[in-house]
Order: C-alpha cells, then sequence, then structure tokens
C-alpha cells in the first residue's frame, strides 16, 4: 500500500518570541490508502491542528506534507481549496449544512465549484443520498431532518466528488448513540468501498471501531501506531 | 463556476432572506427614484421656461432701462431714463424694427358695477398687438389716436373679461379703474401665461392715460416706461436691430460710456433661464445622489452584516473547495444584484412620481431614458463598489477561524 498521507518534520508555530506557540512540532506520519484510523489526543494536544494540515486548510511553518505525492505545503491558496474540492471530503461534528437549501442542493454544493453541469449535478447528489439511505429525503431541508440525518447529508456532501479521503472532525460529537452507531457504518462501508477515512474523536468508543489510532500529545506524536484496544492505557497516563 | 450558476445562487440566497434582501434595497431604491424624479422635474422646468420664452413673440427685444451690471446687482432702484419718446424715436429712426411697444404696468382695482377684481393695469401702445404677437377677439385694440388724445378707453384681457362680464358683451360698458371710468373698446384672444405675465387677467390702456391719470409724471425725462418691447423685420436682423437701437439710444440719452439701458433678447432670456434651470437640475440631482451614495452605503453595511453573519458557510464553502475568487464573486454578484434591482424598482417610482407631478403642474412629463440609463448603471455600480470590501472581506477569511466561529 501507498501512501495517502505523509508528514515530514512538520512544525506549526503560532507568534514570535516569547508568545511563541508550538502547536506541532516534529511531527512524522504517514497514513496509507485505504486505511481506517482516527487521530486522538488531549485537548491542545495537536490534533485539530494535525486535522487542519491533513485537509489543507492550513499550511505548516516547517516540514513537507505529501498529500497524494504532491507536496502540498508550498501550494497557494486557490491550488488548496482545488485539492480540497477534488480529493477531500470533509464532515465536521456541526454538520455545517446550508439552511436555505434542500438535501439535494446541499450536496450539489461541491460540484459547483467543480464546475459540473446541473443536471449530472443533481443525478449524483440523489445517488450519495442513496447511497447514505436518505434516497426519500432529498428535497428537505436541514431543519426537516434529525441530527443523525442531516449527519449523513454531510456525509453524501463529502462524498458525492469520489473523493481519496474523507476527513471528519468529531463527526458523532453532536450524535447520540444510536445515531453515532448509524454514522460510524456508514464510514465503515465506505472504507471498505477504498476510501480512506480519517476520523478526529475523543470518544474512545468510537475510535475503538478505527483499525489504528495516532495519538497526540503536546504538539507531537506520542504514538503512531495505537492499537485501538489499548486506547484505555494511553488515557489512564495521559490524565 | 460559471456566471450563470452564481447569479442562481445568488438569487437563491438573496430570496432565502426576503425582509434583509428588501430593507437593502431600500435605500437603492429611494435613491434611485429622487435623482431619476429630481432631473426629471429640472428637465420639465427647462422645458417649461423655454416653452413660456418662446410664446413671448418671434424676433421680439426688449429694452429695459438700467444697465446689465446693475440688473444683476439686482438694484431695483433702476434709473428712470427710458421713456415713451425713446420708443417712437425707435419707430421711426430704426430701420430693421417693424413695431415698438412701450410699456408700464401698475397694479389697481378694476371694477365692472358692483363686481371688483385686483389686477395689473398695463399702460401700452399700439405696436404691443403686433410685438407681442396678440389678437383680438372682439372690437379693437388701443390706437395712436388714444394714445395722443389721453383717451379713457381700455382693452381687456379674456380672463378678466370674464370674471367681470360673464356672458356678457363687454364692448362698450363702462368701468373703472382705480375710481376712474374707463371704456372698454376692445377684448384680447387668450394667451396664457409667459414668464409669471399673465396679459389674459391685464387691462391695456394708452399708456400717456397711465402716465396722466393713475401714476403720475414719474421720471424728469418724459413719459416713464418699465420697458420697451420691438420686433425686428426678421430672424437675421437681430443683430442689426440691437446695434441700431443702441447707437440710437446712446445718442438720445448722450452716453458717451456706461449705457443706462440694456438690450435683451429671447435668447439671452433663454440662455439665462437655461443656466438658471441647468444649475437647479444639477442641484437637484446632486442632492438626490447623495441619497444614492447613502443607500449604496446602506449596501456595504448589510453586506458586511451578512458576512459576518454566513462567516460559517463561506468557512464551509472554502473547506468544500470554493475558490478565493469563487467566494468574492457570490457576494459581488449579490451587492450587484441588490442594486440593480433597487435601480429597476427605484426608476419605476420615480418614473410614476414624474408622472403624477406632471398631471398636477404645468411642468411637462421628462422621464428621459438617459436618465434611466444613467441611474441604474450607476446604481449598478454601487452595488459593486460597495460590494467590494465585504466581498474581499468574506473572500479572505480563514476556513479554519470561519467554520469554528459559532
Amino acid at each position: 500500500m501507498s501512501a495517502l498521507i505523509q508528514f515530514r518534520n512538520i512544525a506549526k508555530v503560532y507568534g514570535a518570541g516569547n508568545t511563541e506557540v508550538r502547536a506541532l512540532w516534529n511531527v512524522d506520519m504517514t497514513i496509507d490508502r485505504g486505511e481506517y484510523c482516527s487521530i486522538m489526543g488531549p485537548s491542545g494536544s495537536g490534533k485539530s491542528t494535525a486535522m487542519n494540515m491533513i485537509g489543507c486548510l492550513d499550511q505548516p511553518t516547517e516540514g513537507e506534507y505529501f498529500f497524494d505525492g504532491q507536496d502540498v505545503a508550498q501550494l497557494a491558496e486557490d491550488e488548496l481549496a482545488h485539492i480540497r474540492n477534488r480529493k477531500i471530503g470533509f464532515v465536521f461534528q456541526q454538520f455545517h449544512l446550508l439552511a436555505h437549501l434542500t438535501a439535494l442542493e446541499n450536496v450539489e454544493q461541491p460540484m459547483m465549484y467543480a464546475g459540473i453541469p446541473s443536471a449530472q449535478r443533481k443525478k449524483r447528489s440523489a445517488e450519495a443520498l442513496e447511497r447514505v439511505g436518505l434516497g426519500n429525503r432529498l428535497n428537505n431541508r436541514p431543519n426537516q431532518l434529525s441530527g443523525g440525518q442531516q449527519q449523513r447529508v454531510a456525509i453524501a456532501r463529502a462524498i458525492v466528488n469520489t473523493p481519496l479521503l474523507i476527513l471528519a472532525d468529531e463527526p458523532t460529537g453532536a450524535l447520540d448513540t444510536q445515531t453515532t452507531q448509524d454514522v460510524i457504518d456508514i464510514f465503515s462501508d465506505l472504507n471498505k468501498s477504498g476510501i480512506t477515512v480519517v476520523m478526529v474523536t475523543h470518544e474512545p468508543e468510537v475510535a475503538r471501531l478505527t483499525n489504528r489510532v495516532i495519538w497526540f500529545r503536546d504538539g507531537e506524536v506520542l504514538n503512531p501506531n495505537l492499537d485501538p484496544s489499548d486506547i484505555a492505557s494511553v488515557t489512564a497516563v495521559a490524565t | 463556476m460559471d456566471f450563470a450558476e452564481s447569479l442562481k445562487m445568488a438569487t437563491k440566497t438573496l430570496s432565502a432572506n426576503k425582509l434583509r434582501s428588501g430593507l437593502t434595497m431600500l435605500g437603492i431604491i429611494i435613491g434611485n427614484a429622487s435623482v431619476i424624479a429630481m432631473i426629471g422635474i429640472g428637465e420639465g422646468a427647462q422645458k417649461y421656461v423655454s416653452g413660456q420664452l418662446q410664446s413671448l413673440g418671434p424676433n421680439v427685444l426688449f429694452i429695459v432701462p438700467g444697465n446689465r451690471e446693475a440688473r444683476q446687482l439686482g438694484d431695483l432702484d433702476v434709473p428712470r431714463t427710458l421713456v415713451l419718446a425713446d420708443a417712437k424715436a425707435l419707430a421711426t429712426q430704426v430701420p430693421s424694427v417693424t413695431a415698438v411697444a412701450a410699456e408700464k404696468t401698475t397694479q389697481g382695482i378694476v371694477s365692472y358695477r358692483n363686481r371688483n377684481t385686483s389686477s395689473s393695469i398695463v399702460g401700452t401702445t399700439e405696436g404691443f398687438l403686433t410685438v407681442r404677437s396678440f389678437e383680438v377677439a372682439q372690437g379693437r385694440f388701443l390706437n395712436d389716436l388714444d394714445e395722443r388724445s389721453n383717451s379713457l378707453v381700455a382693452a381687456i384681457g379674456s380672463t378678466l373679461a370674464e370674471r367681470l362680464f360673464d356672458n356678457e358683451s363687454p364692448i362698450g360698458k363702462q368701468i373703472r379703474i382705480k375710481g376712474i371710468t374707463f371704456e372698454i373698446v376692445g377684448v384680447l384672444e387668450k394667451k396664457g401665461s409667459s414668464l409669471g405675465l399673465n396679459y389674459d387677467d391685464s387691462a391695456m390702456i394708452p399708456i400717456t392715460t397711465l402716465s396722466s391719470r393713475l401714476v403720475g409724471r414719474t421720471s424728469p425725462y418724459g413719459i416713464e416706461v418699465g420697458f420697451i418691447s420691438i420686433s425686428a423685420v426678421s430672424q437675421e436682423a437681430m443683430e442689426t436691430a440691437e446695434f441700431q437701437i443702441t447707437n440710437l439710444l446712446r445718442l438720445r440719452h448722450r452716453i458717451t460710456e456706461g449705457d443706462d439701458f440694456y438690450i435683451q433678447s429671447q435668447d439671452t432670456l433663454l440662455d439665462i433661464a437655461n443656466t438658471v434651470t441647468g444649475a437647479l437640475t444639477l442641484m437637484l440631482a446632486a442632492i438626490a445622489s447623495i441619497s444614492l451614495f447613502v443607500g449604496g452605503i446602506g449596501i456595504m453595511n448589510i453586506m458586511l452584516v451578512s458576512v459576518r453573519e454566513r462567516t460559517q458557510e463561506i468557512g464551509l464553502r472554502k473547506a468544500i473547495g470554493a475558490s478565493q475568487r469563487d467566494i468574492l464573486s457570490q457576494f459581488l454578484i449579490e451587492a450587484v444584484i441588490l442594486s440593480a434591482i433597487g435601480g429597476l424598482v427605484g426608476t419605476g417610482l420615480g418614473a410614476s412620481g414624474i408622472l403624477l407631478i406632471a398631471a398636477i403642474s404645468p411642468f411637462e412629463a421628462g422621464v428621459s431614458a438617459s436618465a434611466v440609463i444613467v441611474a441604474v448603471s450607476v446604481s449598478g455600480s454601487i452595488g459593486l463598489f460597495f460590494g467590494v470590501v465585504p466581498a474581499r472581506q468574506a473572500a479572505r477569511l480563514d476556513p479554519i477561524v470561519a467554520l469554528r466561529s459559532a
């Protein structure tokens, strides 16, 4: 398996001099294509900064980041936007659906920035919603859907441009146990179909369902290959 | 993303928040309506004034006492140097002049039996009819004989005739002007007002009678006149006439430098009027432009608020692949749509306002195509101009910060 995500000596530093804050320091990390892993760590450990960097929303102060074989550390903002659009699908804790649009229209959005014509957009949106089990909710607005359904619309939006990577930031943080299970199942299905899934979470029971846990602490990767069943021990050490 | 898509997206966003979009447009609507209305009113006034001037009669020159500078200073106490004898001399000695009318006006009560009315009493000469292009409806106008013999005769305007006599024929009737009895010899055709003077409501009497019986002798040089109007033989002869009149009057008044009279042609009057109404239009448009400008600032304001409010949306759009240009154009298009629609609605309102004004005032309706094009394109560019700041702010948002804001 080849690497999809490769951090080499990545550092992210905010401020300078006395106020310097090292959000990430000397991070080396590799995530292969087709992996299903989670990033964990106490708050302030740098896991969010790492996630932003993986998602090409942020760029490192130092080091190299290869995504899909391309060094993205030095790319211009519009080129990053292009990568996010074509190769990465985001899922957020707060869903971030546009309230004035229907489920179908929400899923269409990434394709609009990809320049896909309207008819094809509609067809692909409907297929994506079908895939997450919302084939009968195409024309509902977000406020007419439950939290779990909204998150599934967000997942449909993330997969509609056939990305290489699904990047999920606390995807189950706002959901109850049952819908959490549904959403995680969808992620597993997507992973089985070949998409790399990376999830940032602080819920051990969610992380336990993934194949690998990358453990962050104090801006460094403390354990790049933690067995999900060992989470409890690490959490105990951390606290 | 192509333009049609962006346009569709923008209209969707705007119609999702109808109240706010409407309120934002309001500023531009009012601004545009006032620009259109004000320019229309200005142009209407201009047309009205030049229409009035043209109704004065062709090839007419006015000779008024006092020099140009004094008149421009608004000196009300003009010298009483222009007299009836000057008018007579112009009639007989200037070859390019066909008719001459001297006029002096006073106000007074005109009564017939138990009816009284206050009107202008115009002392004038036979030439009035020709120079000012009036027609006699009944009877005759004043003639030279009346003038020489200080006759107590009057020719009255049509409105005055109606007011005093209803349907009776006024010819031969006795009316009293300032307590003196006059016999009516004629009634003039209706002409309407020009330059604020309405002869339809006046009583015309010989200028000699006015001087000797009503106002008294007021000038040391002879019978004082308010102004003399002449008509030249042709349009081409106007300049010749002006030159000849100037020479003759300078001779008569023994002037070597500094004229004590001033000749106004219809053209100079028209120029003055156009300057005045032009300045008026400009001023009105400038005032109205301020409201258009304020409307633009309103758009900027609301768009800035909207960027704040939609920070998360912007963050999300960036995360799913919107480039800076996509976000910039989205907000710019929204601003331009708001102001363009506002511009159109405002233009409609302004135009109907003008039509309303035209219906209830003597001004002609004037919605010029140029004003509409200018107003709509100006309001469109105002949207573009004032949309830039908020749109740039939106485009430059850091997606991470934007997504985290709650």
